[in-house]
């Protein structure tokens, strides 16, 4: 098939030939691109036609993301604006445009700082403690020579994973509250004289979220760097051990450099998901949950500043206002992150 | 996993480093083990324990007074029984449409001729990463009459795109010319899907079966935030109101006027109850659900 190419250099021939016949070229030029685009545009078409069923299949899924993604992104607008529900949907874009305000607002709000601090600290501090313990738990269940031990526990330890935050705060509560188990057992053995407030406490909340975290989580994370070590080629370690080699050494010098790329990859992703919460993006509801008047001060978050202030309080414009810049610095770090990983490693969700 | 060969080396050579590593892998994951498994057994007695006796603490391993008086209560209680037919009802019909919405969505985009398939995947891709935030969408869903609406559990999730990306990348590995042969006995492409590429995904499916349907199960998401008609609320739900009733005051209230249970005691039972099918169904999906996570981490 003959492409727009070919065509301006064919032009470039005609340099010397005068205006005239130019013109006419450029017509005739202008005429056959038509021509090509109209058989271009009739053959997408003939092909769409031909997978006309399977382009429906599509189609739907895309106009439902349209609907349910692409619209409520126009809804973004509400935080420049002077809206307030009482206007009605058709507010949204009649109220008046009042630029950076309610971003000014948030700014100086007297609780920023508190949530910052929160939003960042807890997300850092799991990425701490939950990233290196399923890497060292995997390989240690591979030292298990026990195969039905060995499942047992792999599959017991991932169970919390498919349980909700709810039911994990629910026991959490009879476990740490200040009649629940611990302080019961501590105060037995004396060691306190007044039950420690886990659940209530200021100072408490950040490691008890990551504690609680890294509990619900470490099975699930322990998996995939499981499925890395059992990729290894077993005659690395036949001749490593030929060589002398004790299980220590094995460890540190086959299985750790082996599995260092899926670590490098989940590493990479989990900083990409760090506004969200670390490995397993719950912040949300672990804040929302654990969260309660007495600890506010360290476990309210962005993400729940958004709900109090626009579902409970019904201040629209500013919660949307404040939600942008959430899912503005949550989309530059996976962005930045992806990209990194896929120098890297070559491995990217995008 | 590793060879006789190997492991006869292994059993000759045991020096005393060996035992301790021993020692020390077995022991860190028993712990492991009972740190994980221990606070699910510890809810089980307490819910089968009498209420106000369990309050006085003391109790480990063992029910002291056993009872069956919570789990009477509890399903006696007209609440928490709409709240689990709800919460059956959106994992059933939810999972159903979910599932079929998202394979069919990405068994159409696994094709690799597909027209405009750049743009679409832009559009998915975009859909994952950036969203309106909350507010301009309960605008969009109170605007589909969908706020207080049962439909709320079961249409706004139904396509799911980290799921779509999963299965595409699965769907790619199956064979063109299965595809093809069948077309070419005049099947339509619907009946290729449903008669041909699902029974051959089977393990596949049932991953994603078990994700979809546990992540309706757990949501309260949803039931806390768009719901408010009282009869609609999810199990989950229910259980997060009774949570955040004893997380500040650690005294156990009396549940009902004349019985020895408590909102602690009743808490447990239900908590049982919505862990039970989860803990049911997961270990027989365990070799599928590993492959599944594997092709949409690794493979990629």
């Amino acid at each position: 098939m003959l492409n727009y190419g070919q065509f301006t250099q064919t032009s470039f021939n005609y340099y010397n030939v005068d205006i005239r016949e130019k013109q006419l070229v450029k017509k005739n030029i202008i005429v056959r691109k038509r021509e090509i685009y109209n058989t271009m545009r009739h053959k997408k078409r003939s092909v769409f036609r031909g997978q006309i069923a399977i382009q429906m299949f599509v189609l739907s899924g895309i106009v439902y993301l349209i609907i349910f993604n692409f619209v409520p992104m126009a809804g973004i607008i509400m935080g420049f604006k002077d809206y307030d529900i009482v206007m009605g949907v058709g507010g949204i874009f009649t109220s008046h445009w009042v630029g950076l305000k309610y971003f000014k607002e948030f700014f100086s709000d007297y609780n920023i700082g508190n949530l910052i601090r929160n939003t960042i600290g807890i997300s850092i501090l799991k990425l701490i403690f939950t990233f290196p313990m399923p890497i060292l738990f995997a390989i240690v269940l591979n030292e298990i020579r026990h195969d039905k031990f060995k499942r047992l526990v792999q599959t017991g330890s991932y169970l919390p994973h498919f349980i909700s935050w709810i039911i994990i705060s629910g026991i959490a509560v009879q476990f740490f509250s200040t009649g629940g188990m611990i302080n019961t057992i501590l105060s037995k053995l004396g060691f306190i004289s007044d039950p420690i407030k886990f659940m209530t406490s200021v100072k408490l909340f950040w490691g008890f979220a990551v504690s609680l975290d890294l509990w619900k989580e470490l099975g699930w994370w322990t998996i995939i760097f499981l499925a890395a070590i059992s990729g290894i080629n077993q005659d690395l370690y036949e001749s490593a051990q030929i060589d002398g080699a004790g299980r220590l050494r094995r460890i540190w010098y086959i299985t750790m450099p082996s599995i260092k790329p899926t670590i490098i990859v989940v590493l990479i992703l989990a900083l990409g998901n760090l506004f969200g919460g670390g490995l397993s993006g719950s912040n949300f509801e672990q804040s929302y949950l654990l969260g309660n008047s007495m600890n506010k001060e360290a476990s309210s978050i962005i993400q729940t500043y958004v709900f109090e202030v626009g579902l409970s309080q019904g201040r629209y414009a500013y919660a949307t206002a404040v939600g942008l810049i959430q899912s503005i610095i949550s989309l530059i770090l996976i962005l930045s992150s992806n990209f990194i990983s896929k120098k890297l490693s070559g491995v990217g969700l995008v | 996993m590793s060879n006789k060969l190997f492991t006869n080396i292994y059993h000759k050579k045991r020096s005393a480093g060996d035992w301790i590593l021993d020692i020390l892998v077995y022991s860190f994951s028993f712990i492991v083990l009972i740190l994980t498994l221990y606070p699910f057994y510890y809810i089980l007695v307490v819910s089968f324990n009498e209420g106000l006796d369990a309050s006085a603490g003391g109790i480990y391993f063992w029910p002291r007074k056993f009872t069956l008086e919570n789990y009477h209560m509890f399903f006696s209680d007209i609440k928490w029984i709409k709240g689990i037919g709800i919460t059956v009802t959106r994992t059933l019909i939810g999972t159903t449409i979910g599932v079929f919405f998202t394979t069919l969505v990405a068994y159409g985009l696994s094709f690799p001729n597909l027209l405009f398939k750049k743009y679409y995947m832009l559009i998915i891709v975009i859909s994952m990463y950036f969203s309106g935030g909350i507010i301009p969408y309960y605008t969009l869903l109170n605007q589909l009459h969908l706020i207080n609406n049962f439909a709320v559990y079961i249409i706004p999730g139904a396509l799911n795109t980290f799921f779509i990306m999963i299965a595409m990348s699965f769907f790619a590995d199956i064979s063109p010319s299965l595809r093809e042969s069948a077309t070419l006995d005049g099947a339509s492409e619907i009946k290729v899907f449903l008669k041909i590429i699902l029974p051959i995904s089977k393990p596949f499916i049932a991953t994603l079966i078990l994700f979809i349907g546990v992540g309706h199960w757990n949501n309260w998401y949803d039931s806390a935030f768009f719901i408010q008609d009282k009869n609609l609320k999810t199990l989950s739900y229910l259980m997060m109101e009774v949570v955040n009733k004893t997380m500040i005051s650690s005294t156990s209230a009396n549940y009902g006027a004349s019985s020895s249970t408590t909102t602690v005691s009743i808490q447990s039972a239900a908590m049982i109850v919505a862990t039970l099918p989860i803990v049911c169904v997961y270990p027989f999906l365990q070799k599928y659900f590993v492959k599944g996570i594997m092709v949409g981490s690794v493979k990629e």
